[in-house]
């Protein structure tokens, strides 16, 4: 049987992450194949239900990633998010789901590399946890 | 708590030119059973009443007769608007609180009558110790004991057996806001979260299979939603067709879907009435994850709903030394 590949449901903020894994592209920094991405305006537009629809529909892991704390494009947005996904990864982990399967990152529009980085080191970590079966709808 | 002097102030308030109807509580029609009364007139004022088996939550009827109109401006929160006197006990006046923070009311058009509440019967275990009561029943609490009247044949029963689990932990027993208050101030228990600590440390495995046994046997009837007092969103994604988020076909899946996305939705709101735990027909314990959700919101944002109506809700603010060390 070929290695298990994860499937993460990257959320990336339009104003920096999205840019970031642009510039990955660019500058032929190499990163897993296993992530795909959504852009959204800000990671305050992330919806807590974004997630766990995202995790139903067969993602193994979510990564919300957006601008480092105090640069957001429309000031407070990664800040309200940021307390948003820390109660919502609690949640889940009360319930039994890995925390390691929600994950945040801050990524500015200049670092390609840490964006190769985030996504190496998710997909790792989702690797070593296997496909997450618990959470999926038996019918899509 | 003396019965009259409930019935006074209520006279009182009812004679207020302002307030349009009063709620409070009534005996319902049969055995332990308590139904919502709303007074207009002096009249009905006999029918009033209070004891430990009123453990329903007024809050909800508020929205019921249409909602209280919102007092905009200065000059309208001066002037008498209408208003509804409305009873409450400690969770309730929490609640009122946080649903005022939220500006879903305005706190104009309430006139509260507070009452320091011991703690409530849980209708579940006073029903299986005395199964088939038809008569209405009387209870009156004495030195932590509760004197149950069935058919002038009088029983006594130790407080700890009958009273619902959530006041067993209730931190805030007295009213914290109120335009009068009936009997002295009480003392709250202090914050215990011992339970939700226990079942924290268990494997996620163990964890996975204790909440999908509970949540298995879910019947989506949705009392849990409809009885909460914090839930009072015109729009709900439940009844959301595009996107439809949650499926109306009842399986595990479905129901986990339902109740993380409740859970969460009261995240920094849940004011821990216990209501929803209550009208729950199978028993699933749905305080276990909201007092999840407050005890997080109590360590990492040092956060408690409906303690003061000036503050903004929790989702809607933040602070830059919000714990950080999850994001990459």
């Amino acid at each position: 049987m070929s290695e298990f590949e994860p499937n993460i449901v990257a959320f990336l903020c339009n104003w920096c992450s999205y840019a970031g894994a642009d510039l990955t592209g660019t500058t032929r920094t190499h990163y897993p194949p296993t992530v795909k991405v959504i852009r959204v305006m800000c990671t305050g537009r992330v919806n807590p239900l974004f997630v766990l629809q995202a995790l139903r529909q067969g993602a193994d892991g979510v990564l919300i990633s957006g601008c480092h704390p105090g640069e957001c494009h429309y000031l407070k947005g990664n800040f309200l998010a940021r307390r948003r996904f820390l109660l919502m990864k609690n949640l889940l982990e009360y319930i039994g789901i890995n925390p390691s399967r929600i994950r945040m990152s801050w990524v500015s529009a200049s670092e390609g590399k840490k964006f190769a980085d985030v996504i190496t080191e998710v997909t790792e970590d989702i690797k070593k946890l296997g496909p997450l079966k618990s959470f999926k709808r038996e019918i899509l | 708590m003396n019965i009259q002097k409930l019935k006074d102030e209520a006279k009182r308030a009812i004679g207020r030119k302002e307030v349009t109807h009063l709620i409070g509580y009534q005996k319902g029609s049969y055995g332990f059973r308590i139904s919502p009364i709303f007074i207009e007139t002096k009249e009905e004022l006999d029918r009033l009443t209070f004891s430990p088996l009123c453990s329903l939550s007024l809050v909800n009827y508020l929205t019921i007769e249409g909602k209280p109109a919102q007092v905009q401006s200065e000059e309208e929160k001066k002037s008498k608007a209408k208003k509804v006197a409305i009873f409450v006990r400690g969770c309730d006046s929490r609640a009122l609180n946080q649903i005022i923070a939220e500006k879903g009311l305005s706190r104009e058009s309430l006139y509260i009558i507070g009452i320091p509440c011991k703690g409530v019967i849980d209708l579940k275990k006073i029903e299986a110790q005395f199964p088939n009561v038809v008569d209405p029943a009387e209870v009156v609490e004495e030195n932590g004991k509760y004197i149950i009247t069935i058919n002038d044949q009088t029983h006594e029963v130790p407080k700890e057996e009958l009273i619902a689990d959530t006041c067993k932990v209730c931190q805030y027993p007295t009213p914290l806001t109120y335009n009068k208050l009936l009997g002295d101030k009480l003392e709250g228990n202090p914050a215990n979260y011992d339970d939700i600590q226990k079942l924290e440390e268990k494997t996620p495995e163990e964890k996975w299979s204790f909440w999908q046994n509970q949540l298995d046997r879910c019947i989506r009837c949705y009392a849990c939603k409809n009885s909460c007092p914090l839930c009072y969103c015109d729009g709900c994604i439940l009844d959301k067709l595009t996107p439809q988020w949650v499926r109306r076909s009842v399986d595990t899946n479905e129901n986990l879907m339902f109740h993380v996305t409740r859970a969460f939705h009261l995240a920094g709101r849940c004011v821990s009435c216990g209501e929803c735990e209550r009208v729950c027909p199978v028993g699933i314990p749905l305080m276990k994850l909201n007092r999840k959700m407050e005890k997080d919101v109590k360590e990492l944002f040092d956060f408690e709903a409906g303690k003061d109506p000036e503050v903004k809700p929790l989702l809607n603010t933040f602070n830059i030394e919000d714990p950080d060390d999850f994001v990459l």
